[in-house]
């Protein structure tokens, strides 16, 4: 059945994201001043008043576990005394919280409840050691039967995922070195970026030793994301709001980029029973290509082809070297064609994380579904600096809640 | 400007020397370690890696010495960085012997702190003077990005830019251009406040004043704290320095206090003689706890128990309204809080805006607001004077500073009414300020 499309179009107005590089329990501070400071960022980036805001959709995966503080949603209140009523709802789905809540308040504006919806993803994660960290993560996953008792359950659930490549097609763990290196490069250009005065290099992700130890099977250190604070905020408008709002910043609507598309699927929480389910497939993670296709479809593109660069799921270098083959810029297998190629670099055919992705510019739980769709923004509207990606006009996210059990995928950009 | 392919670091045992080392070797280039032996510079190879954690920068770097690599490695270098200690009867027999060996057009640069960069090329040669400048790194660099550049009194222009460039798009610093002036923008404005804090203890206590200038007031670290973590030989040195070198309108404020004397004669130097401490020594009681006892600089002894823990109503406010991210409601009630010692802390910190402010223009040290904010936000990750301005007003500020007695920077008063002074985004000066 192919996938319902609104006839509603949903208008990306931009946005702001917080410095991944800060520690908030350094600076003593409580989540709700992250809050604050990227929901007043993306207020003035915007140039929008807070009451105009008519919804607020907050993506967060466990400040219940980091910081004690539950009912998220509630706290964009707290930011201006014009949010006082404002309808504000929580959205969890792990790691693809951020666009969860994305997806929610497109289908507010596309069912005509809203105009103007303002989209958050947040998460504060270092309040704790990375041990006790790496165990809330785990409830990401079927935590009884994949994380209770495991030391850093992730690293290792995605070791399992490149395991599964290597038995199908062969793996070698230099095409994921490179992958590495590339995400951290490219986080050196981005101002926002959590490693990005850190030393990184293809020999250093090649190495092995007391600098970059393996942490879950084949996952070394320098395959794994960062353990970030940080939030990223959005905000989506319907065509009549954003008609308005072009007209008054001086812009043609036709300048303000939409969201062509989306897909979101969900498949069985424990890795090996995704990986059962997809025996005989030949993608490794077929609901994760199925988002992706729901995606192209409903944004009416053929393919890859039509997607000028990718911010994609790299929480591990395997979640990346299966997003290359699953959005189809290979044959499933083939990723590492793509990789040998260049074809993920800035200036390749179609770059990978230009902003360093998870690896690089670091993953708040919560805020990097958010955090994708910004720079997805920023992408098409050429405001990315220097990590942009020469004329862009569409760009493809891929945000991945557990070991690959939800997906969800926006395509941003121009007709 | 010669294109820069590989690097000479001098003193490359030392804690600067090493930071510098392994961030030339981590942003792709080919380094040279010298230090007075081998051995020394190994030493200083171990710590580069272990700071940028990884094995492999090792295959980007070299080690030598003096005696017998100096020569050599500096005529086949493109960039020479001299690291040595911070003592121009050291640094010139260096300065004199990179001259002799080097080749034309290669870049000389001095890490120093504060010395006087015309005076390091006095008597050397024109090919030397017009290649040579002051780059400033501040400790740990792969930490802290900002970075002064200073040029000589025959620096090229060309190549002085073409190094502004490099460090800010391969070494990823933040750069800012300072005046041949004792201690250069950061240290001058900041060891102010280290120094005249220092002063103020001797009559109000170092809880006390650590207390109401820490970091709710826009700095990570309490000043006298601060002054441990450096040395106390350090900040001797940079202070002694400006106080003996500049006449400003807060000259008083550079002389270092008797009992600081006192006690670095005794071997009180701060965290790097955990013997004797500074002004704070850390302890370990009869249960075996570990505590801070805390400096009386009235009899130059210790308290026998940790500190007392301060609380004034005006602080635990401010610090409560920073934790929920409201930084300009924090900043305002520190305006207007009752009591000598609100007008204490406010002493310093509109001290620091007026004498940082003042700094600002021609024949001072940097030429633009942007200069003072960029070194004190990104080098010393302190609040910067112009945040702090912006975050009050200009009438508010104005108001405060002649409550308080201190002077007016020109910046300032010809500042118009709701424009902004900092160069810092809005939005992300919430980093300066802190909940404790």
């Amino acid at each position: 059945m192919a996938p319902k499309k609104s006839s509603r179009p949903v208008h990306l107005l931009g946005g702001f994201q917080t410095d991944f590089a800060r520690n908030w329990s350094k600076e003593s501070k409580h989540l709700v001043a992250l809050v604050r400071e990227a929901v007043l960022g993306a207020l003035e980036a915007t140039r929008i008043e807070p009451g105009e805001v008519e919804v607020g959709h907050v993506g967060n995966f466990a400040a219940e576990l980091y910081c004690m503080q539950g009912h998220t949603g509630a706290l964009i209140v707290d930011v201006d005394p014009a949010f006082s009523g404002l309808p504000t709802i929580r959205h969890e789905a792990a790691c693809a919280s951020g666009s969860l809540a994305a997806l929610a308040a497109a289908a507010d504006i596309e069912a005509g409840r809203y105009d103007l919806a303002l989209v958050l993803g947040v998460e504060m994660m270092k309040t704790v050691d990375s041990k006790k960290g790496g165990d809330f993560l785990g409830t990401a996953a079927w935590y009884d039967r994949e994380a209770k008792g495991i030391e850093f359950p992730f690293p290792k659930l995605f070791g399992k995922l490149g395991d599964e490549y290597d038995k199908r097609y062969g793996l070698k763990d230099e095409h994921l070195a490179r992958i590495s290196a590339v995400n951290y490069a490219n986080a050196k250009l981005n101002p926002n970026a959590q490693t990005r005065s850190w030393f990184m290099n293809y020999d250093h992700a090649c190495s092995t030793g007391p600098f970059n130890a393996h942490i879950g099977g084949r996952i070394k250190l320098t395959d794994c994301s960062q353990v970030t604070d940080g939030a990223a905020c959005v905000l989506l408008a319907s065509a009549e709001f954003a008609a308005k709002w072009a007209a008054r910043n001086g812009k043609q609507l036709a300048s303000v980029p939409r969201i062509l598309g989306w897909g979101h699927a969900t498949a069985p929480m424990e890795f090996t029973k995704k990986v059962e389910e997809s025996k005989g497939d030949r993608y490794v993670l077929p609901q994760t290509r199925k988002a992706i296709l729901d995606a192209f479809a409903r944004a009416g593109l053929p393919g890859v082809e039509a997607i000028d660069c990718i911010e994609t799921h790299d929480c591990f270098t395997t979640s990346e070297y299966m997003a290359i083959d699953h959005f189809g810029l290979t044959a499933p297998g083939e990723s590492w064609k793509a990789v040998e190629e260049g074809v993920i670099e800035i200036g390749g055919r179609c770059p990978i994380n230009p902003s360093g992705g998870l690896i690089g510019a670091g993953h708040p739980v919560g805020a990097t579904g958010t955090r994708q769709l910004l720079d997805a923004y920023l992408q098409v509207v050429g405001a990315a600096g220097d990590y942009q990606v020469a004329k862009a006009r569409r760009a493809a996210t891929l945000n991945i809640g557990g070991s690959g059990t939800t997906s969800v995928v926006h395509v941003v950009g121009f007709d | 400007m010669q294109p820069i392919k590989n690097v000479v670091v001098l003193g490359a045992n030392g804690t600067m020397g090493s930071g510098a080392a392994g961030l030339f070797a981590a942003s792709g280039y080919d380094v040279v370690m010298l230090a007075r032996g081998i051995d020394k510079a190994h030493q200083g190879l171990a710590r580069a890696k272990e700071a940028v954690r990884s094995d492999v920068l090792g295959k980007r770097i070299r080690c030598g010495s003096y005696e017998q690599d100096l020569e050599r490695e500096v005529a086949a270098a493109d960039l020479i960085f001299e690291a040595v200690s911070e003592d121009m009867a050291i640094k010139g027999p260096f300065l004199e012997r990179i001259d002799r060996a080097r080749r034309k057009g290669s870049v000389v640069a001095t890490v120093s702190s504060g010395l006087s960069i015309a005076k390091m090329v006095e008597g050397r040669s024109t090919d030397f003077r017009r290649h040579f400048v002051g780059m400033h790194l501040f400790n740990p660099p792969h930490v802290i990005v900002g970075t002064e550049m200073i040029p000589g009194p025959d620096t090229d222009r060309e190549l002085f830019s073409g190094l502004v460039a490099m460090l800010e798009k391969r070494l990823g610093r933040i750069v800012i251009e300072c005046a041949d002036q004792p201690a250069f923008a950061g240290n001058r404005v900041g060891f102010k406040v280290l120094n005249e804090c220092a002063q103020l203890a001797e009559h109000h206590g170092v809880e006390l004043v650590d207390y109401l200038v820490g970091p709710y007031t826009g700095r990570a670290l309490a000043p006298l704290a601060t002054i441990d973590l450096v040395g106390w030989d350090v900040h001797h040195a940079i202070v002694e320095n400006v106080h003996a070198n500049t006449k400003d309108e807060a000259h008083a404020a550079f002389a270092m206090p008797a009992y600081m004397a006192r006690l670095m004669d005794d071997g009180h130097l701060g965290n790097k003689t955990p013997g004797e401490g500074g002004f704070y020594r850390r302890m370990t009681d009869a249960n075996g706890a570990k505590f801070k006892s805390v400096l009386d600089a009235k009899t130059c002894g210790y308290s026998e128990g940790p500190g007392a823990r301060l609380k004034l109503a005006f602080v635990e406010e401010i610090k409560a309204l920073h934790a929920s991210g409201r930084y300009a409601e924090a900043m305002a009630k520190f305006l207007v809080a009752e009591g000598p010692e609100a007008d204490l802390a406010r002493k310093v910190i509109l001290g620091y805006v007026s004498y940082g402010l003042h700094r600002v223009g021609p024949g001072e040290v940097v030429p633009t607001p942007a200069g003072v904010d960029r070194i004190m936000g990104y080098g010393f990750n302190w609040a910067p004077p112009t945040v702090l301005v912006d975050l009050w007003g200009k009438r508010q500020t104005l108001a405060a500073l002649e409550r308080a007695g201190l002077p007016v920077p020109r910046v300032l008063s010809a500042l118009k009414d709701g424009e902004r002074l900092s160069t810092i985004p809005k939005a992300t000066i919430g980093r300066f300020f802190f909940g404790k």
